[in-house]
């Protein structure tokens, strides 16, 4: 981005010049010293078509940056390139993108966003360079507070960061989703994008849904040969990566993972404040940093039973990707905030596993237990440093982060079984899944609830109940009764009521129990929003799972069977800027770019008023953020106001700000920079 | 699938009925006739030159996906830099002249208007009895596809209405969304420099301005839809003005190309055949 030719002309006539006036040393006193050049920043982004709202926050930054005398340049390019070069390669200026986390998230998500320990780390570890000492240290005190402590840590902790902006916090969206509900209930209930929202979802009683049947699943029969009537949800995405990549711990692929979060269990599930034990049956404390988490009765996809080694070897394996194949390890490029709270895991038996967490409070440490369960017999064949024939890149890179990971074998819901590259993909209901297992038991049950209290009777609810932790309706009711679900994986009856089949379905949500609804899933790639919202009205899709701009917005009115149904995502619209690069490492300057965004105005302008203006990267979770950092009531930004009136910027304002951090501006009203 | 079918349905019926009509009309029945008896031996002779535009088609096809990745990875990130260039000037062109009927016009003009225009002088010239036009205009096309292919994999950048929504309105696809299931089949988001609508039809004017003592009819035709076609993919904002001048280039580019590759003595593949109907008709000259 520099203009060098001026220089080199400059530099060529001063050197004839003084070699024949002969003196050498003036000359190297004055052009020794480098120049300073006009700046120019390069801000990254999506082009409309994937994502029709970061383009505009891009937009309105580079034209108030440009009014100020800063010189910036959009380029736009796919998410998946935009993703490898903030989150991989670290190599942009600036980028206008979104968080990960679609659900409100616990504010320790922050510790792997901007602590420096990770600033050398790639994946969503501080893609941004972020060193500051007075934050690192607020990110390990909020995870080991608890209570009002931990509110105070958390609170200084966002100060902080929104004083030195290493990434400017836009807008949190609502997401909006165009539904059809003929054949699906209980949209907007959770985000439709979330592994909740797709779980939660009813099927329509076929009395409702015999009126508009005959067309869509007539198609399903037909595909399959089959009879029974095989439901499928139909989603359209503009977004094609699902149909390329379903590999965890891909950054550059994953959104909010929510395909590979049906693909793969977690331990334990977040509903809200509660945890929901998951593939874990349960867990117990057994010291005060030590946990013992049982396995429920599951299977992989191919067939072999999840056991305890797996759970060892993911932690492991994210810890370090090529289980010490490499000199240095080489660590995961996602979930590494969640395994840095782990010290060590081992198998106790075949079904449990005890965790040595760091010190940290009992809410930060489930984290912990929230990362994707992998299995070891498929990714420890990934481990090797990757190759492109035969030739060695990089030996910071393993080909289990390279892996598109194609039939991918996970324990989850669903297991995918058809893909069309860049078109579509299809997934089926796993039905050895526990969610099926429960809502089986929950038939049952209902018939012989009487057999129900006699099993909960015999069943040695295992250990203190004290931190037997899990069910929802704080009973510590560890069973159904092993007899109602007769599990032919054995094993289980020496090891007493605290395994597997036990504890199941009392502990699982009613409204995922027998889930999900859906015998298929199918993901259709579409053009644009405005195509996808189209598929949803002409009835060949059940709901759009991807961003919607405004354009798209008035044509739903136009469809008749077609609904808008709108919720708050936490996944914040943000400006990051890579801090290891001059001017950009300078938190006033970061400071004065993040004034020259009018929040209102682009929730007003781009979002059509589809989102809500915030400061705090918190703001989706209200209780965290402290007063002053609210969004205020007169419409402003607490901290770093929008530097102008009427999305009119005030450059003269601005330029004494920028002044005023030592900036320097040339004759023709650009800003100077010697370190670019 | 189902807006595709219907979009290629509509495609058909459209460019069908425009064939035909221009045909009788342009061409003339008695060509037309001829055209069906020396069908066969014309395809013949310029059969290198259409397994040579068949190869480019099939590696545009094909080979598309992986070539932008390519580019995607080593290309020329050049959205800025072509925003840099021009500046606002398609906002201009659509805050100047948009209504709704030139929408629609355009619209039209841009899918169907470009598949007519496109496809009709390979019939106007296979109904002349010598075939040096119809292999210049078949090598002409390949070369379109051959060098466009090679630039849009040099070159990542997208289209003015995908870097500034602020401004520019994707007209097409917010009023024919089902234009976009056709358009995604056949091309990238990515692929905006050169803009081949642009190449393809400047080939046909140029074709067309000469050839007009043969077909004095198509001569103003094809000037009017290929100009609308050049001013749609801005008006559209699909375009940028450099994609659109590098349009331009790359058209007469390859014509003069394909110009010196079938000589006027037109003793490459296709030269003397049986001089049928109308003996006059060489094109001799130009």
């Amino acid at each position: 981005m520099t203009r060098q030719i001026s220089r080199r002309k400059a530099l060529a006539g001063v050197g004839t010049a003084a070699l024949s006036a002969g003196c050498i040393g003036r000359v190297r006193n004055i052009a020794g010293r480098g120049r300073p050049e006009q700046l120019s920043l390069e801000i990254n982004t999506t082009p409309a078509d994937s994502d029709p709202n970061g383009i505009r926050i891009a937009r309105q930054l580079a034209e108030n940056a440009k009014a100020v005398g800063i010189g910036m340049q959009i380029n736009t390019m796919s998410l998946r390139d935009l993703r490898r070069r903030v989150l991989l390669n670290h190599n942009f200026d600036i980028y206008v993108g979104q968080f990960q986390e679609v659900e409100p998230f616990d504010p320790d998500a922050l510790y792997s966003l901007t602590h420096s320990r990770f600033g050398a780390e790639t994946g969503w570890q501080n893609p941004f360079g972020f060193t500051d000492f007075g934050v690192d240290e607020l990110l390990s005190e909020q995870r080991v507070a608890e209570g009002d402590r931990r509110l105070s840590a958390v609170a200084e902790l966002q100060e902080a960061l929104i004083e030195r902006q290493p990434f400017t916090v836009v807008a949190f969206p609502d997401a909006l989703t165009a539904i059809r509900d003929e054949r699906f209930d209980g949209w907007g209930e959770q985000q439709p994008l979330s592994i909740e929202g797709l779980l939660g979802l009813e099927r329509r009683a076929a009395s409702d849904r015999t009126a508009d049947d005959p067309d869509t699943n007539d198609a399903d029969t037909d595909e399959d040969g089959d009879e029974s009537d095989i439901t499928t949800l139909e989603l359209v995405t503009t977004d094609q990566r699902v149909t390329e990549n379903w590999n965890p711990i891909a950054p550059e692929y994953r959104r909010y993972g929510t395909f590979t979060s049906l693909l793969y269990d977690q331990l334990v599930r977040m509903d809200g404040d509660e945890p929901i034990p998951w593939l874990a049956a349960g867990w117990e404390r057994i010291g005060p940093e030590t946990f013992e988490v049982t396995l429920r009765d599951a299977q992989w996809h191919d067939g072999e039973a999840v056991r305890a080694d797996d759970v060892v070897f993911t932690y492991e394996f994210l810890h370090d990707t090529s289980m010490g194949n490499v000199d240095s390890p080489v660590p995961a490029p996602r979930f590494r905030g969640r395994t840095s709270l782990v010290r060590s895991v081992t198998t106790v038996d075949d079904k449990t596993i005890r965790f040595e967490l760091e010190d940290v409070s009992r809410r930060v440490g489930l984290r912990a237990l929230q990362v994707p369960i992998l299995p070891a017999h498929i990714w420890r064949d990934r481990t090797s440093v990757a190759t492109i024939a035969g030739f060695e890149f990089d030996s910071e890179t393993t080909e289990a982060v390279v892996s598109n990971n194609e039939n991918p074998v996970g324990s989850g819901p669903m297991r995918l079984v058809e893909v069309t590259a860049e078109e579509s993909v299809v997934f089926e209901r796993n039905t050895e899944h526990f969610l099926v297992r429960a809502g089986q038991e929950d038939e049952t049950e209902t018939e012989t609830e009487m057999g129900e209290e006699t099993a909960n009777a015999t069943a040695s609810g295992g250990g203190e109940p004290t931190n037997a932790t899990v069910s929802n309706d704080g009973a510590t009711d560890t069973t159904a009764g092993d007899g109602t679900t007769d599990d032919e994986t054995t094993g289980d009856g020496d090891s007493g009521g605290d395994t597997t089949g036990s504890g199941s379905a009392d502990d699982i949500p009613e409204r995922f129990r027998g889930k999900p609804a859906f015998d298929r899933l199918r993901v259709e790639v579409s053009p644009s929003d405005i195509a996808a919202v189209q598929a949803v009205g002409d009835g060949l899709a059940d709901a759009t799972i991807s961003n919607l701009g405004p354009d798209s917005v008035p044509r739903l009115g136009r469809e008749a069977d077609a609904r808008l149904v709108s919720t708050r995502s936490a996944a914040f619209y943000h400006i990051g800027y890579n801090t290891r690069r001059a001017p950009l490492s300078n938190p006033r300057f970061r400071g004065v770019l993040a004034s020259l965004v009018d929040k209102p105005l682009l929730v007003d302008d781009a979002f059509e008023g589809y989102a809500q203006p915030a400061a705090s990267p918190l703001a989706a979770s209200p209780e965290w953020v402290p007063e002053g950092l609210q969004w205020g009531e007169d419409g402003t930004d607490p901290v770093h106001p929008f530097l102008g009136e009427d999305g009119v910027v005030d450059v003269e304002a601005a330029r004494d700000e920028l002044r005023e951090a030592g900036y320097r501006f040339g004759e023709n009203g650009r800003l100077l920079s010697r370190d670019q | 699938m189902n807006p595709l079918v219907s979009v290629v349905g509509r495609l058909a019926l459209w460019v069908g009925s425009m064939l035909l009509v221009a045909g009788v009309t342009v061409i003339g029945p008695r060509r037309l006739y001829g055209l069906w008896d020396g069908l066969v031996p014309r395809l013949w002779r310029i059969r290198y030159s259409l397994v040579a535009l068949g190869i480019v088609l099939l590696a545009s096809a094909v080979g598309r996906g992986s070539l932008q990745t390519v580019s995607e990875l080593f290309g020329l990130q050049m959205t800025g830099f072509i925003y840099a260039l021009e500046g606002d000037f398609v906002a201009w062109v659509q805050a100047t002249f948009v209504v709704p009927e030139l929408t629609i016009y355009f619209s039209w003009v841009y899918v169907y208007g470009y598949v007519f225009l496109v496809s009709f002088p390979f019939l106007a010239y296979l109904a002349l009895p010598r075939t040096e036009m119809l292999n210049r205009l078949v090598i002409a096309y390949a070369l379109n596809y051959a060098i466009g292919l090679v630039l849009y994999t040099i070159v990542f950048a997208h289209g003015p209405r995908n870097l500034m929504p602020d401004m520019v309105t994707s007209l097409l696809f917010t009023h024919n969304p089902d234009f976009m299931a056709l358009t995604s089949e056949v091309n990238e988001a990515a692929n905006v420099f050169p803009s081949l609508h642009t190449s393809l039809s400047v080939t046909v004017l140029t074709f067309a301005a000469l050839t007009r003592r043969e077909y004095p009819l198509w001569t103003p035709i094809a000037a009017w839809i290929s100009t609308s076609v050049v001013i749609a993919t801005m008006y559209l904002g699909i375009h940028w003005l450099t994609d659109v001048i590098g349009g331009i280039v790359l058209a007469l580019g390859s014509v003069a190309l394909a110009y010196r590759i079938v000589d006027p003595d037109g003793d490459a593949p296709g030269s003397s055949g049986p001089d049928g109907t109308n003996a006059t008709s060489g094109l001799g000259g130009e």
